[in-house]
């Protein structure tokens, strides 16, 4: 047998072999074994057979072997001859694969380019008779004609035109359409199609718009959108379609579909953005008349929003290189429309369609300097004379709106104070009426009755607009509005929901970023000026919303400075007198300082060195000094207030040079005294509370070194061990609860952060030796188990091998005989993980990211096969309180841990959480809350599937309406909070019914899981909406809607 | 609809319409501004963060009132415009009126919540659907103790008494609530209910 007979038995079932034979052959002839002529000729018997398919294999054969010759082996002549043979032969098989090789070769010239279109054009008239394949393989050949030979093809002028038009007219494949429609992109900006406009126009637009949807699992992965990307680039490729593509398009906003509406827009706003200005400007009236009704009457928002964009587009397009502005430009011709008709519906400004007006003239005067000065002319004036004649604050607030949205437009034009660049040549339209804008909003913000909030609102906001653009008032008329602010707040009494003190906030520290020095010259002293010398125990606070304000409007670096001297200086005279007053009032102003410093970048702060001396040094040395009773007064004796202090101290240290860290490492415990002025607390004999509240800063310095610190300090070395010893005994034995707190978290911050891990074990042993204090009935006092866990926090959080040990021994707490320990034990399992503001990553503890995930895994199956066991051991042999203890525990964790860490134990975490809701009593609240919190989380990111798959809807409904009940019976108690959050949890059911969808989302066809309850639920509910607590009842409403409405019934059931 | 019959109609400003301040609760605390996310309450540890709510106002009852009764309904969206009751000042909290239903069985837990309602023109066809929406939204979210009694103001709409007779009658409104084209008008006018 020939190998072309091979070849054609095996074509069609064994591609690689066909391969392989004309491969063969292919070498044969590079080598000269047999020529190319042979090979051609050896088709001879079967070219002529009747039966196509014979004919398609030996023409195949053919092409195979021609794709596995070497680019450049075919002559010129060889490759003339071969194209001639394809082309007479064009419609079998493989001859179109053929001319798609020969074409690629270096050789082929512009000749054959032509030869083959001819041949294409003349032969496929009934191309949409045949298979997508072969359909597809043309348009590949077409395509690469179009890249490679473009000059032929162009050459071919009408006759390549009309040619792709007819062969692609009837094309319904999305894949074939994807090449058609880039091949007919290339002609339409390439040809010279004047004389068939209209042709090529509907060529494509017949497709208009796409209704495609692709089939589930579609392997080629065409998306609807890829279709109408590619239609939209043809339909606005040209501006020769305006005459047909505008008007077409605008008609198609006739239709009822949103859908089909938006592909319109999108569309016009492609032919808009791509056609020339002048053609734009032919239209650009009959767009707007269009328009104009989907921006007015909205059905949908993003129709609107897109109707907007186009308009603000032709504003755009039409502003191109003009500078001058005059009645007779193009765009002013289609302003001029735009703005009567704002006009008139601003007439009656509180109607609906005054606010799409607004947004009218806000964006197409946004769209250029020419363009924001054409409208302004128009418009301005008319709302001045409407302001004046208007009959009530609800019109003149819809006009001073109205004035925003053009201020707000101004804003983009001509930008800010700060803005960087963009100078606009143009003077600013507005100017003209300055003095009037400063008169009316002056006025409605200061005159106007104080319980008119809305309106005084929306004056300032105008106002403030105004103030910050660029080069628009004086620094005087900015003061002038700084003034009012000032007014505002000092002044004014509250009135409802103070939404007017809010703005008046804001609006002083925007003017802040702009205009520093108004803040610092006019708000400063009139703030200051009202704040107290000292204040009175009990007194009202009323220093607290001046300091507020003062936080808020000093983010800026030199109003920061400003604020820090004005309020440290406060603070030092108040820590001289003999009677300060209240404490609250000194620990309000290093609120204020922290805030403001929280809100900075202090490490880029010039003037942190001077924090650093006046407050880390001069306050602790002070507090140094209170404690050992040489101070004024007792203010820098308040735990609160030394809190406060700390945290700026901690927040100070963070931001200074290292060396500047060594000195405060050195003086952790001594606060920069000498031990002739103040003893400091590790081994002293005997201290007083005073002396020991000063761990309080002591733990807030150490916590904001740097670790590179560590052996600066004191008594570390060469190791800890006897000072850990040393605040172990000192936290167990002190009395008051802030000192106790801070010892706590000085040592557990000492074993997590400075601790080296050579010396792991002195911590390991203070964890054993804690241990061994518990008294033969198990019990152990509360000061020690905290002193335990905080050490176990310590350890567990940097993961030190013996963790596991560690959590096993604590668990074991639980058990405990004595119910003290035992609930105590309980309760202290949420600080293990807790986030905590010492030992906190921003502090550099050692955190380890599995921390979380070790302890989680290792105390669920241990606390689950504990609880089965005093299930089945029952209460006779088990004391009662060891199931609510480990509960608790469990509830304690759960808060701290991420819900993507709970998913995969939700098996075994559900029955234990449904238990926790069992628990009935008044201590079990915080129990329950924190587990209906963690539900709530399971629900909201999993939906209901992850728990009708454990099987436990039913009950878990069944418990969550029991926590709903206000009166459950004797010795229950579920407090609102706890009924509002079962509530929750029941919306959230109905809400969430598929994973991770957005609220509202309609329950997925087939049977909901919830549906053998949603009788059950809304009868419950029912009596839920008499709940004596409002809150209740609101939550109530809200889950009862959602079960009516989400989980679905046979269509027409109304209970 | 295919008509909209009243396309401008006056628009209140969501801020100046009426509501229930919360008194007290944040002005309690110590810092309820600002300052309360520069200071995380001081730390404290299981104990002392139990539940915040304490017994006495645990114990306080907070009866349903007239403005519940508008915050329950002023939410719904008119069926023309995408804009609700409350904005378009169809519901007013004067307009809303809780009465016990038989004054002269003091120990009666009956009530009755009249509420009255403006069309935005005198001849809008849709009263009668707004008159529906809104007490199907009080029937879904008031307890059973409640009689409804939802009617159109006098004197704001040209058929008024023959809508107030639909509106009245209990079986024409049973008969409504089966029509599935409708009941989906007025599920589409709660979507916006929260």
């Amino acid at each position: 047998m020939s190998a072309l007979q091979t070849f054609m038995l095996v074509v069609d079932h064994d591609k690689e072999e066909a391969k392989r034979i004309a491969e063969g052959i292919a070498q044969d002839v590079e080598s000269r074994k047999v020529t190319l002529i042979d090979t051609v000729q050896s088709l001879g018997e079967y070219i002529n057979d009747e039966d196509p398919i014979l004919r398609g294999k030996a023409v195949s054969y053919l092409t195979a072997v021609i794709q596995a010759l070497s680019p450049k082996y075919l002559t010129r002549q060889q490759i003339q001859v071969l194209t001639t043979f394809f082309c007479d032969r064009i419609e079998d098989g493989g001859a179109v694969a053929g001319l798609r090789t020969l074409q690629g070769l270096d050789r082929f010239n512009k000749f054959l380019a032509t030869e083959v279109a001819q041949a294409l054009f003349s032969n496929f008239q009934d191309l949409q008779s045949r298979s997508q394949t072969q359909r597809f393989h043309v348009y590949q050949l077409l395509n690469d004609l179009m890249s490679n030979h473009r000059a032929a093809m162009r050459d071919m002028g009408d006759i390549s035109l009309l040619g792709v038009v007819d062969l692609m007219t009837g094309e319904k494949d999305p894949r074939n359409l994807m090449i058609v429609f880039s091949i007919l992109k290339v002609v339409m900006v390439e040809w010279d199609i004047s004389n068939h406009v209209e042709t090529l126009f509907d060529s494509v637009y017949n497709y208009f718009p796409i209704t495609f949807r692709p089939p589930p699992n579609d392997p080629y992965g065409i998306t609807a959108q890829d279709l109408k990307g590619r239609l939209q680039d043809c339909i606005s490729s040209t501006r020769h379609f305006a005459p047909h593509a505008i008007p077409a398009l605008l008609e198609k906003l006739d239709s009822t579909s949103p859908n089909v509406k938006k592909d319109a827009l999108n569309t016009l706003i492609a032919c808009i953005q791509s056609y020339d200005p002048d053609t734009v400007s032919k239209f650009s009236v009959t767009v707007w008349g269009v328009l104009k009704f989907e921006i007015l009457n909205a059905q949908e928002e993003f129709l609107s929003q897109s109707s907007l964009e186009a308009l603000q587009l032709i504003a755009k397009r039409l502003s191109e290189g003009v500078t001058e502005v005059s009645q007779e430009l193009p765009l002013a011709k289609y302003l001029d429309p735009i703005t009567k008709e704002c006009n008139e519906q601003l007439q009656e400004p509180q109607h609906k369609q005054a606010k799409p007006c607004q947004s009218i003239l806000n964006c197409v005067s946004a769209a250029s300097p020419v363009s924001f000065v054409l409208v302004v002319q128009k418009v301005v004036a008319p709302i001045f004379t409407l302001y004046q004649e208007a009959d009530g604050i609800v019109k003149q607030r819809a006009l001073l709106e109205t004035l925003n949205g053009l201020f707000e437009a101004a804003t983009n034009v001509f930008g800010q104070w700060t803005t960087r660049g963009g100078e606009v040549a143009l003077d600013n339209p507005l100017l003209e009426f300055k003095d009037q804008f400063s008169d009316v909003f002056g006025q409605a913000l200061m005159g106007a009755a104080k319980e008119e909030v809305s309106f005084r609102v929306t004056a300032l906001k105008g106002f403030l607009r105004l103030s910050t653009l660029r080069d628009f008032f004086q620094e005087n008329e900015i003061g002038l509005f700084v003034q009012y602010l000032d007014e505002i707040l000092l002044k004014e009494e509250s009135v409802g929901r103070d939404d007017l003190k809010k703005e008046a906030i804001a609006a002083l520290s925007e003017i802040s970023k702009h205009k520093p020095r108004l803040i610092i010259d006019i708000t400063f002293p009139a703030f200051v000026a009202t704040l107290p010398e000292e204040a009175e125990e009990g007194s009202d606070e009323s220093y607290l919303p001046t300091l507020e304000t003062l936080a808020q409007i000093s983010v800026e670096r030199d109003i920061f400075e400003t604020l820090f001297r004005r309020l440290f200086s406060k603070l030092t005279i108040l820590l001289q007198k003999p009677q300060p007053g209240s404490v609250a009032y000194p620990r309000a102003i290093l609120v204020t300082l922290l805030y403001v410093m929280q809100q900075r970048d202090m490490a880029q702060d010039p003037s942190v060195d001077l924090y650093f001396d006046k407050i880390v040094i001069g306050l602790c040395r002070n507090v140094a000094a209170s404690a050992s009773g040489k101070a004024n007064n007792r203010i820098l004796n308040d735990p609160t207030v030394l809190d406060t202090l700390g945290r700026l101290c901690n927040l100070i240290v963070r931001s200074v040079s290292l060396q500047k860290q060594e000195k405060v490492a050195e003086n952790v415990y001594s606060l920069f005294s000498t031990p002739e002025e103040f003893a400091s607390i590790p081994f002293a004999q005997t201290t007083t509370p005073d002396q020991e509240r000063t761990i309080i800063i002591s733990t807030y310095l150490l916590a904001g070194i740097s670790k590179d610190c560590s052996n600066r300090i004191p008594h570390t070395n060469p190791e800890m061990s006897a000072l850990l010893s040393d605040l172990v005994r000192r936290s167990i034995s002190t009395t008051e609860p802030a000192s106790h707190q801070a010892y706590l978290r000085h040592l557990a911050l000492l074993v997590n952060k400075f601790l080296t891990k050579e010396h792991l074990s002195i911590a390991e042993n203070l964890f054993t030796t804690l241990f061994q204090t518990q008294d033969p009935a198990g019990s152990l006092n509360p000061p020690t188990i905290r002193t335990i866990f905080w050490l176990s926090k310590a350890l567990i959080l940097r993961l030190a091998p013996t963790t596991t040990n560690i959590i096993t021994t604590l668990l074991t707490l639980l058990s405990s005989p004595d119910p003290q320990t035992s609930t105590t034990s309980s309760q202290s399992f949420t600080l293990l993980l807790s986030d905590d503001d010492i030992i906190s990553p921003t502090n550099g503890a050692n955190i380890r990211l599995l921390s979380r995930q070790r302890l989680f895994t290792t105390v669920i199956p241990l606390i689950s096969s504990r609880i089965r066991e005093v299930n089945i051991a029952g209460t006779d042999t088990t004391p009662s309180h060891i199931k609510p203890a480990h509960l608790t525990a469990l509830a304690g964790i759960l808060s701290t841990i991420p819900t993507a860490l709970v998913m995969p134990e939700l098996p075994t975490l559900l029955p234990l959480l449904l238990q926790s809701l069992d628990l009935q009593t008044a201590d079990s609240v915080a129990v329950r809350t924190a587990t209906l919190n963690t539900l709530a989380v399971i629900i909201r990111d999993n939906g209901v599937a992850v728990i009708d798959q454990c099987g436990h809807v039913n009950s878990l409904v069944t418990r969550l309406l029991k926590t709903t009940v206000t009166n459950p019976g004797p010795g229950a108690v579920n407090s609102p909070r706890l009924r509002a959050e079962a509530l929750k949890c029941l919306n959230l059911l109905a809400t969430h019914q598929v994973p991770g969808a957005a609220n509202n989302a309609r329950a997925p066809p087939g049977v909901s899981p919830l549906l053998p309850v949603k009788k059950q639920v809304l009868l419950a509910l029912r009596a839920v909406l008499d709940d004596p607590k409002r809150d209740v009842r609101k939550a109530a409403v809200d889950a009862r809607g959602a079960w009516l409405r989400g989980v679905d019934d046979a269509p027409d059931e109304e209970e | 609809m295919a008509e909209i019959q009243n396309s401008n109609p006056t628009i209140l400003n969501a801020a100046d319409l009426p509501t229930r301040l919360r008194p007290a609760a944040t002005r309690k605390t110590e810092y309820g501004g600002i300052f309360t996310s520069a200071l995380p309450l001081a730390p404290v540890d299981y104990e002392s963060a139990l539940s915040s709510d304490s017994e006495d106002d645990n114990l306080l009852e907070e009866p349903i009132d007239e403005q519940e009764i508008y915050d329950l309904i002023s939410s719904i969206s008119d069926p023309e415009h995408p804009i609700s009751l409350g904005e378009l000042a169809v519901v007013s909290l004067p307009d809303i009126e809780i009465k016990p239903t038989l004054p002269d069985v003091p120990d009666s837990p009956l009530q009755t919540v009249t509420v009255l309602i403006t069309p935005t023109i005198t001849h809008c066809s849709l009263a009668t659907v707004i008159g529906l929406g809104v007490r199907v939204r009080l029937e879904q979210s008031l307890p059973s103790r409640f009689r409804m009694d939802v009617r159109i103001k006098e004197g704001t709409h040209s058929t008024g008494d023959e809508v107030n007779k639909q509106l009245a009658d209990k079986e024409r409104v049973a008969a409504a609530l089966e029509n599935g084209a409708l009941m989906g008008v007025i599920a589409k006018m709660m979507e916006t209910c929260h």
